[in-house]
């Protein structure tokens, strides 16, 4: 791979050039063509980074998928993807296969499922190798494959090749997808939502890990994803895209500094941003009034221990001794990445798991020593919001009977009037009460799942990442009505997200969980702006913004911290 | 390893002592009991009497419980009323024949059906498919018995190409020698197999073809048939071994029937005769072995997956 330099390659014609491409889905049962891309041309020059932008359903991914031939049967394709001169959509069987991998690779989303689990992770990088290169013995390809490790930064590579991909975590998972995905030297490497289940360190090394192989190989990379904070981050060129469609198209600072179509100002208008909030909105509580004594906090925890039994039967500490505070009518941002024990927390908050030591008290009664119906009593007066909106509402019951469960259970009366009003509150129209969630879109079951939180009229909600699988401008829908909610009735909030843009709209105070300690609590604009733990400050400056000058400016800071670290 | 075989082996053996204790409950609540059977029914009162004395079966459940523990404990099942051998000695003597007609039935049933269920899971939803899910549901729902009685009478009256009865060989080396005969009772018994496994193997593979590993491998450049026989067939094959630990004691009970359909003198005859004279040394003694092979069974499945699926190996370590 060493003797492949940028200058050999850089030539007048493009790595990649999609042209016209049309795609649709014949739909089951014969219902008519569903046009997933509507006539889209991208065109990637060697050693450029093309990023491209849509929310769900732009048919981005669709367009991704069509470089390699990986569309199911039911798909129809017209227009050509051109890679290195030749038209994917005219190839079939052998010929395309001999394409997919070694002049085009590309790097999925999931690297838990995007991996086979039940072959070494030196095997299936092998594997890559040996199904392109002819006459390479299993030991040469492994050697190559260990190279191959290293090359995407992976250390002790020889001991990575013999383990799987469960006993890997999400960031090497990542980086042996991309050392596959290299293999064979692609002229074109697709990263579809490469660093969107990775956190947001491992994220900023993965894009790091994206420009370094730019550099050193000179290939041309397409990169799909809803992140702004990505695409100002590794973008040169970026394309926008919305039903199917192209709607915009430009350089990176150019997009960002003066978008012009109205897609893409009203995109860019619904990425939150992490800004000092000022007098914007003061750190003062919702409600007014003297600061609550401790013993009246919304929740107190006080030195929290929960504990996993883990591999080989050794206790581990989700939460370690943890202790923190929700005033009546505050919203506490828990900030974390994966791992870091914050849904746990959550979850052990209202009770819902038992904690090993430490205290847990709701409104000033004590939840962790409740049992039966006192537990009940306790938690009537908490909701929960959860992540995924389509699998916490149960399928097989009515919108209005979802949100009414709450109040059935404690035998509420006056159903319909609240469902309706709820309904109202959350800004949907109560006639969607008679229908089921999957008839709703994403944006819209999470309101319901807000609605159903709020059905008792609780003083405290845990919300656990709410927003974290909407899209950006259905996310900022939401967070408005959450806001505005939380306003108007004054609940407390601990807010769970990995998502710092989120915590600095909707909290009053942030707290920075990282292996089941606390590491960092304080008034929002001193902990976003003015972090004092080294560990918070690298976890703010990993988080690409969404504009390409500033994001510049902060990569050159992290880099300094990490150098530091180390 | 050996701390999970220690566990899984206390867990076997408070398994078995359960057995015993329901099957010895169920086996007295019986009416009847050996002495009719034995002494026929015109016995007297007197003699029945007297064979309960001379059994033990005068004595609490308890007490006739713990005699039969103690003895177990020793190694000894005990000696048939009816047919003048120890119980050790009768199942030692039938217990591989079984095993040879269970084993080769599996054996023709998996090389049936996990193919056929690969192939079925790639076809989903034509023709062929629907056609073979036909065939084998109509497979599945025959009871053996009948399934067993059509196959006699099409391949030894209609089609008289094969002997109606199994080998009545003494041992195994004869057994293999009178080889024609054993084809219907193993076809008997493979053709449920079939039916139910290559379901599985269906279901499986049309998860798995789902997965996102295998657009990676085809974004690879590896072939439609290296994605589904290599990279598919490791992952699917996971539900198929640990349904077969646990299928280990259905498929003992389907060899009771095929070996009184065929007269095949294995351990399902044993039980079926022991079970009409109400033997209960045999009765317990071969319950016992189903009960040993059914623990057996699941523990080798636990091994054999994580053979295969590298997840399940770390976790029994």
């Amino acid at each position: 791979m060493s003797d492949r330099t940028k200058g050999e390659t850089v030539s007048d014609s493009p790595a990649l050039a999609i042209e016209d491409l049309h795609v649709s889905f014949s739909g089951s049962g014969g219902s008519g063509k569903v046009r997933a891309v509507d006539g889209v041309s991208i065109r990637v020059d060697p050693g450029e980074i093309v990023a491209v932008v849509g929310e769900s359903g732009s048919g981005k991914s669709v367009t991704s998928m069509s470089t390699l031939g990986l569309l199911p049967p039911t798909a129809s394709t017209s227009g050509s993807v051109r890679v290195g001169g030749v038209d994917v959509t005219t190839l079939d069987g052998p010929a395309l296969r001999a394409v997919r991998g070694s002049e085009i690779a590309m790097v999925f989303q999931e690297p838990m499922t995007a991996l086979n689990p039940a072959f070494t992770v030196g095997w299936q990088v092998a594997e890559a190798l040996r199904l392109h290169i002819d006459g390479l013995s299993r030991k040469q390809a492994l050697d190559r494959a260990a190279e191959l490790l290293e090359t995407v930064g992976i250390r002790d590579a020889r001991r990575r090749l013999g383990q799987y991909p469960h006993e890997l975590s999400g960031g090497l998972r990542q980086r042996v997808m991309i050392a596959m995905a290299i293999a064979c030297e692609p002229k074109v490497l697709i990263a579809d939502e490469a660093t969107t289940a990775l956190d947001v360190t491992v994220q900023a090394e993965i894009l790091d890990l994206l420009r370094d192989l730019r550099e050193r190989f000179g290939t041309a990379m397409l990169v799909i994803t809803h992140n702004m904070g990505v695409v100002a981050d590794i973008a040169d060129r970026v394309v926008v895209m919305y039903q199917g469609k192209v709607v915009e198209e430009a350089p990176v600072e150019e997009l960002f500094a003066g978008p012009r179509a109205d897609y893409t100002k009203r995109l860019l208008g619904a990425v939150p941003r992490l800004r000092p909030r000022g007098d914007e909105r003061t750190g003062e509580p919702a409600v007014a009034g003297e600061p609550a004594a401790p013993g009246e906090a919304a929740l107190a925890i006080e030195n929290l221990v929960v504990q996993f039994r883990g591999k080989g039967g050794a206790k581990v500490r989700a939460v370690d001794n943890v202790s923190l505070t929700v005033a009546k009518g505050e919203v506490l941002g828990l900030v974390g990445e994966s791992g870091s024990g914050k849904s746990t927390l959550g979850r052990a908050a209202i009770g819902l798991i038992t904690p090993a030591s430490g205290t847990v008290r709701l409104l000033g009664d004590s939840l962790t020593g409740a049992r039966g119906s006192a537990l009940r009593r306790l938690r009537r007066r908490c909701g929960i919001v959860f992540q995924d909106p389509a699998s916490s509402l149960d399928p097989r019951m009515t919108v209005g009977d979802c949100i009414a469960e709450p109040l059935v259970i404690n035998k509420v009366g006056d159903r319909d009037e609240r469902v309706v009003a709820l309904l109202e509150s959350v800004r949907l129209d109560p006639a969607v009460r008679l229908r089921y969630p999957h008839e709703l879109s994403g944006g819209q079951r999470q309101r319901i799942g807000i609605a159903r939180a709020l059905a008792l009229d609780p003083d405290l909600v845990i919300a656990d990442e709410p927003t974290s699988a909407l899209d950006v401008s259905v996310q900022a829908a939401v967070l408005d009505v959450f806001l505005e909610l939380q306003a108007r009735l004054g609940f407390a909030c601990l807010f769970i997200t990995h998502d710092l843009a989120v915590v600095g709209l909707v909290s009053d105070r942030v707290a920075v969980l990282n292996q089941g300690k606390l590491v960092e609590e304080g008034p929002r604009d001193q902990v976003l702006f003015d972090p004092r733990e080294d560990y918070t400050r690298r976890l703010i400056s990993s988080a690409p913004v969404p504009d390409p000058v500033e994001q510049r400016e902060r990569r050159a800071r992290a880099a300094e911290l990490r150098a530091a670290r180390d | 390893m050996i701390r999970f075989l220690a566990k899984r082996l206390g867990q076997a053996i408070v398994v078995i002592l359960l057995v015993t204790v329901i099957v010895f409950l169920l086996l007295h609540s019986v009416p009847g009991g050996p002495a009719r059977g034995i002494l026929g029914p015109q016995a007297s009162p007197q003699a029945i009497a007297a064979f309960n004395h001379e059994h033990g079966f005068d004595k609490s459940l308890v007490q006739q419980y713990w005699a039969f523990l103690s003895r177990l404990l020793h190694g000894d099942l005990g000696d048939s009323y009816t047919l003048n051998q120890s119980v050790g000695s009768l199942i030692g003597q039938r217990l591989p024949k079984t095993l040879v007609l269970t084993g080769l039935s599996t054996l023709v049933a998996l090389v049936i059906a996990i193919p056929l269920g690969v192939w079925q899971g790639r076809r989903r939803r034509g023709l062929t498919d629907y056609t073979v899910t036909t065939l084998v549901f109509v497979g599945y729902a025959t009871p053996v018995f009948f399934l067993a009685l059509i196959l006699v009478i099409v391949f030894t009256e209609k089609i008289p190409i094969l002997p109606p009865q199994a080998p009545q060989a003494q041992t195994l080396g004869a057994l293999f020698a009178d080889s024609r005969a054993l084809i219907l009772p193993v076809l008997a018994g493979a053709i449920a197999t079939v039916a139910a496994f290559s379901r599985y193997m269906r279901s499986a593979v049309l998860d798995n073809l789902a997965e996102d590993y295998v657009r990676t491998a085809r974004a690879k450049g590896a072939s439609e048939r290296r994605v589904v026989w290599l990279h598919i067939m490791r992952n699917s094959l996971t539900p198929i071994i640990a349904m077969l630990g646990y299928y280990l004691p259905v498929l003992f009970s389907g060899a009771l029937v095929i070996e009184s359909v065929f007269n095949y003198p294995g351990m399902g005859l044993l039980f079926w005769n022991a079970a009409q004279t109400s033997d209960y040394p045999i009765l317990l003694g071969t319950v016992l072995v189903i009960a040993l092979a059914t623990v057996i069974g699941s523990l080798l499945a636990d091994i054999v997956q994580a053979l295969v699926d590298p997840r399940v190996r770390g976790s029994i370590r």
